[in-house]
């Protein structure tokens, strides 16, 4: 083996070390989240002279106790056990219990007492919704506008486009006041109807159509296809790696969008996710524990989502990054 | 020529804009569907029947948050009871609620009032900001006179009724008074041998005295926070006589001698004498709670609060050994605190039947006897006579204990723009207790801001 | 986007006789009824929420709101948000937050993106995804946890700095670090978005030129220097423009960490508009507020086009 080699090792042994290091810092908060949803609020044992709330702990404890209390007592269950004192096994096995009560503590309270499960459906249903019809206009108006000729395209176009750039706060005031017009207030259609003018998605939709030749449209049309079918039967299927990308974008959009329904909604049974963990957190004597398994509640579903759909996600972003 | 382009012109707009209309027909129809249902109501004819408003048929929205548990653990069992009574009544009326979380409640009123979206009945603490004399005099509030007798009126505290006077007139219905005290940890004081004041009186020095004598081994003798919209710190700045505002409301005042020297008592319990912990002043509500209030992690002796923690702390969760007391008197010898008149308001409608039933609705709700529940249940001092006389606290000697504070109460300064000017001196008051300003320094830059404010 | 798609020539009638042009136009309208169909509920949806807000946001900067009609002020708002050591306030926190974490944001992306690189195909997506996956988690949810992690007694980071034997910080308490850690957290949340463009950019680079680089001596950093870092500036370019016109619309943070305090010490622009227009309800104000911000990320984008265009060969 030559330096160069061992060189080029100790390089490569860097750069993963490096970006481990990376990777795990940006995780830290993703980890810390769940292990404090997983921590042991206050909790005795029978060496310990007063309880311990190792949520609000200093200094924190770095990973869920329970865990390791839950393997001590089983131990101590099995010793006992061993030698005969069945009082002591009974202790220990309530013990036990008491460990896996109190980690997942949280998520009874979370579930019993908000309306978390209520904010999870509301939250996925208007993603939903909104992301279905998203994919759909838009798809309908990228296609137009790339592959028919018409007097205002150019206007239409270019209107569409040159708002993509202009920051949501802009049009606060006056959307809120349109949704007060349209007496949309406090209700999804207030969520769902202004997203509807994103003009993303006619931009992403009407490049990708572009690229799609015209000689099959013809021939559907000699073959007296209507319009609309001409859009379902080839239009749709030749669109749908970008309609899967406009989806999945409009989706975490809509799942993550906070400043809007934080100001439209008030019934406490028709906020999402976002607005809903904002009340938690308000609601000031709610612990960390409670938050925490909050935001694990709210974040899994993006994570699986993501996991699932991670292709779509890169080639969307490439998509938009590449092509300057 | 011309007779081609008419021809284009027929053919080709008519048929589009029939389409266009359709759709466009079909879309406002489909938002009226979705919008419209809740406003739909039927209104009767006049008639000069007195009672023919109890015929009436509509809904009425109202807004609550939640208040004590049922054992399911539903904490709007009251106000829904509420509601199935007097549904049964009249069969005619349904009344829609929207719950809505204490902490939002103010600002998406606001929002709700601004949106022309606003409730028929709300609650609704007057000094809160959220509904303001603006309001007031744009008509949104709809005034109370007219379905309460002189009688009825009388029964409420004068300064409840005050609080929701406007211009002569009644703007809602007092429920109740709150107040703000001291909350002292008696366990704390037992264990470091301090004597807690009697009666709950203690001048400046004493209570600085004790505070030391708590202090050390990683307990502190007091603790609370600042935060727009919370007063908990504020007695503090008034015990030597400061007052936010000139009484006719056109001048700032807390740059006075008297306001700054407040603070100052306030600054030096962190810095002089070292008795509060290092997050002192901080926006940490439920922190500062818990550091009082949590059986596992008791680290502060005596905090401020509001009534509400009074019922917290003998409530199963936060059960907490503890006395009540006032705030300690400074230059004035008097135990000044801020108090607030919370009730509910009746928003304008065009359709007064409507009104009408609303106010029986409100009538329903705030009566002796609910009140006296409220009381009860809920750690709220009543806002009528008859509710107090009734005795609500004869078990409960620490709440009797914060009701006799409240002779003593303060109401923040009833100013349209309340909200902006609390904000402004609030967050001068985290500079200083922050130690990155005087007191003098402080209040003189939310001067500056305020002043800018009222000369609007 | 800075992107300008080729357009097609669309519709350009030859330029004839006025008459005939209006025939022609009415005939085309009337050919193409199909694709105002196919357009019509895009463009409802783009007027009612998009484009009549545009318009009315700029006319009601010139008006003060009333619940009971609007009164027109001309200037006088745009007057009262300079005027506001708030909203000045808000301005410079927002430029101070967007100078430190943009350049940081595009840097460690470009960094990531280059040791990523090289990496085979498994470890690559493994990076991938670790650095993407806290970008789609909400923001209030990051904002929960990094205030939990900022905590004064039982936080992680006074934790740490306990470790390294200092006295523990009043992070979001204290006006001088306040603002600081909203910008550390924001440099910690990994650039997600960033390395996955990056890295599809680096991608499309010519490998010849590489090769063609080696044959004449250049080293690792030479090539990266040389000719990855100048090949991406395209990528760079739109990165850069992305994350400043996100950077200037923090806000969630604000209001879940530490609602603008202490003091003013994390008022930003954003937060100063939603309270002016929902607390204060001066839409007029707030609208005015709008467009100033509107105009000062334009200006940024059009610098940032121009400096990073203009070296470009």
């Amino acid at each position: 083996m030559n330096s160069n080699d061992v060189n080029q090792k100790i390089g490569k042994l860097l750069i993963y070390v490096t970006l481990i290091f990376m990777a795990f810092v940006s995780l830290l908060p993703l980890y810390w989240v769940f292990s404090t949803s997983l921590q042991l609020p206050s909790y005795q044992n029978e060496t310990m002279e007063e309880p311990i709330n190792y949520v609000e702990s200093a200094p924190p404890k770095l990973y869920p106790v329970g865990i390791k209390e839950y393997i001590h007592q089983w131990q101590e269950r099995e010793a006992a056990e061993d030698s005969g004192d069945k009082e002591d096994a009974a202790y220990h096995d309530e013990k036990m219990d008491e460990v896996i009560t109190k980690t997942f503590e949280g998520f009874v309270v979370l579930f019993e007492r908000t309306k978390i499960l209520k904010w999870l459906f509301n939250s996925l249903y208007i993603s939903i919704l909104t992301t279905l019809a998203i994919v759909l206009i838009d798809t309908m108006s990228g296609y137009v506008l790339a592959k028919k000729n018409f007097p205002g395209k150019k206007i239409i176009f270019w209107a569409i486009i040159s708002t993509m750039m202009i920051p949501e706060q802009v049009t606060l005031v006056p959307t809120f006041m349109m949704v007060q017009e349209l007496q949309l207030f406090n209700t999804h259609w207030a969520l769902i109807f202004p997203s509807l003018a994103l003009a993303f998605g006619v931009f992403l939709m009407r490049q990708f159509l572009l690229a799609i030749p015209n000689e099959l449209i013809e021939a559907a049309k000699i073959d007296g296809a209507s319009e609309w079918k001409i859009f379902w039967t080839i239009i749709v299927p030749l669109a749908k790696p970008a309609m899967a990308v406009l989806g999945i974008f409009t989706f975490v959009l809509m799942w993550n969008s906070f400043l809007w329904p934080i100001i439209v909604l008030n019934d406490e049974n028709l906020l999402t996710l976002p607005a809903g963990l904002k009340t938690l957190q308000d609601a000031n004597l709610a612990s960390f524990k409670l938050l925490m398994t909050g935001a694990t509640v709210a974040a899994i579903p993006m994570i699986v989502f993501f996991l699932l759909f991670q292709r779509y996600f890169v080639k969307g972003l490439s998509m938009g990054g590449v092509k300057q | 020529m011309i007779v081609s382009v008419y021809k284009t012109i027929r053919g080709g707009f008519t048929l589009k804009m029939k389409k266009w209309l359709m759709t466009i027909l079909s879309l406002v129809l489909v938002l009226g569907i979705f919008a419209g249902c809740s406003n739909k109501d039927a209104s009767n004819d006049k008639n000069d029947d007195p009672d023919a408003w109890k015929k009436w048929e509509g809904t009425i929205t109202m807004w609550d948050g939640p208040r004590w548990a049922d054992k399911k653990d539903n904490k709007y069992h009251w106000i829904e009871d509420k509601i199935a009574e007097f549904q049964e009544e009249y069969p005619g009326v349904k009344i829609d609620l929207v719950k809505t979380p204490w902490a939002e409640m103010n600002d998406k009123l606001s929002v709700a009032i601004a949106g022309r979206a606003w409730p028929d009945i709300a609650p609704v603490d007057i000094s809160g900001g959220s509904v303001n004399i603006n309001h007031i005099k744009q008509g949104v509030v709809a005034p109370f006179d007219p379905y309460l007798t002189e009688d009825e009126k009388a029964d409420f505290y004068d300064n409840a009724v005050e609080a929701y006077t406007y211009d002569s007139k009644l703007y809602g219905i007092p429920n109740s008074i709150s107040v703000h005290a001291m909350l002292l940890n008696l366990d704390i004081f037992e264990e470091k041998g301090v004597e807690p004041p009697k009666d709950g009186k203690w001048t400046y020095d004493e209570f600085v005295e004790k505070m030391e004598a708590l202090t050390g081994d990683k307990v502190d003798g007091f603790s609370t926070y600042i935060l727009p919209g919370y007063y908990e710190a504020w007695p503090f700045l008034l015990m030597d006589g400061g007052y936010p505002l000139s009484e006719d409301l056109s001048e700032y005042t807390f740059d006075s001698e008297e306001a700054i020297s407040g603070l100052q008592k306030l600054v030096d319990l962190k810095f002089k004498y070292e008795v509060t912990p290092e997050s002192m002043g901080g926006q940490d509500v439920g922190g500062t709670w818990k550091a009082w209030a949590a059986n596992d992690q008791r680290t502060v002796a005596v905090e401020p609060w509001a009534t509400w923690a009074i019922a917290s702390a003998q409530g199963e969760e936060f059960k907490t050994n503890f006395m009540v007391a006032q705030y300690p008197t400074g230059k004035t010898g008097e135990p000044v605190t801020i108090g607030g008149v919370g009730g509910w308001v009746m928003f304008n409608s065009e359709d007064e039947t409507k009104k009408r039933v609303a106010a029986e609705f409100v009538k329903h709700i705030s009566s002796t006897d609910e009140q006296v529940t409220m009381a009860k249940n809920y750690g709220i001092f009543p806002a009528r006579k008859s509710a107090a006389e009734q005795e609500p606290f004869a078990d409960n000697p620490q709440m009797a204990k914060a009701q006799e504070l409240s002779k003593h109460a303060v109401m923040v300064p009833r100013h349209p723009s309340w909200a902006r000017i609390d904000e402004a001196i609030q967050k001068q008051l985290q500079l200083a207790l922050n130690g990155e300003k005087t007191p003098k320094e402080a209040l003189k830059s939310a001067g500056e801001t305020v002043e800018a404010i009222l000369n609007e | 986007m800075g992107i300008k798609p080729a357009l097609k020539t669309d519709f350009d009638p030859k330029p004839v006789k006025k008459q005939s042009r209006m025939k022609v136009l009415l005939i085309q309208i009337n050919k193409n009824k199909v694709a105002y169909l196919f357009l019509m509920p895009k463009l409802i949806f783009f007027a009612l929420f998009m484009l009549i807000p545009i318009v009315w946001s700029f006319v009601l900067s010139f008006q003060e709101f009333n619940i009971m009609g609007s009164t027109w002020v001309g200037i006088e708002n745009y007057v009262d948000a300079f005027q506001s050591k708030v909203f000045r306030i808000s301005l410079w926190n927002t430029l101070l937050y967007t100078i430190i974490t943009v350049p940081a944001f595009v840097l460690t992306a470009l960094l990531i993106a280059t040791l990523v690189q090289p990496l085979g195909k498994l470890s690559q997506s493994f990076f991938r995804a670790a650095f993407y996956l806290p970008t789609v988690t909400s923001m209030v949810i990051i904002a929960m946890v990094w205030r939990w992690m900022y905590n004064y007694k039982f936080g992680l980071f006074n934790y740490i700095v306990g470790l390294l034997g200092m006295d523990p910080v009043n992070w979001l308490g204290q006006s001088d670090t306040a603002l600081l850690s909203l910008m550390i957290m924001s440099i910690l949340i990994p650039p997600g978005s960033g390395i996955i463009i990056y890295l599809a950019a680096m991608n499309e680079i010519d490998q010849t030129l590489y090769e063609a680089a080696k044959i004449d001596g250049a080293n690792t950093f030479q090539r990266w220097w040389r000719i990855t870092v100048p090949m991406l500036k395209p990528t760079t370019l739109y990165l850069f423009i992305l994350s400043t016109i996100g950077s200037f619309q923090v806000f969630t943070q604000i209001i879940m960490m530490t609602g603008g305090g202490p003091g003013n010490a994390t008022e930003t622009i954003v937060h100063v508009i939603y309270k002016t227009a929902f607390r204060d309800f001066k839409f007029g104000l707030a609208s005015a507020q709008s467009v100033i911000l509107f105009f000062i990320i334009m200006i940024f984008a059009i610098f940032q086009y121009r400096t990073l265009r203009s070296d470009h060969h």
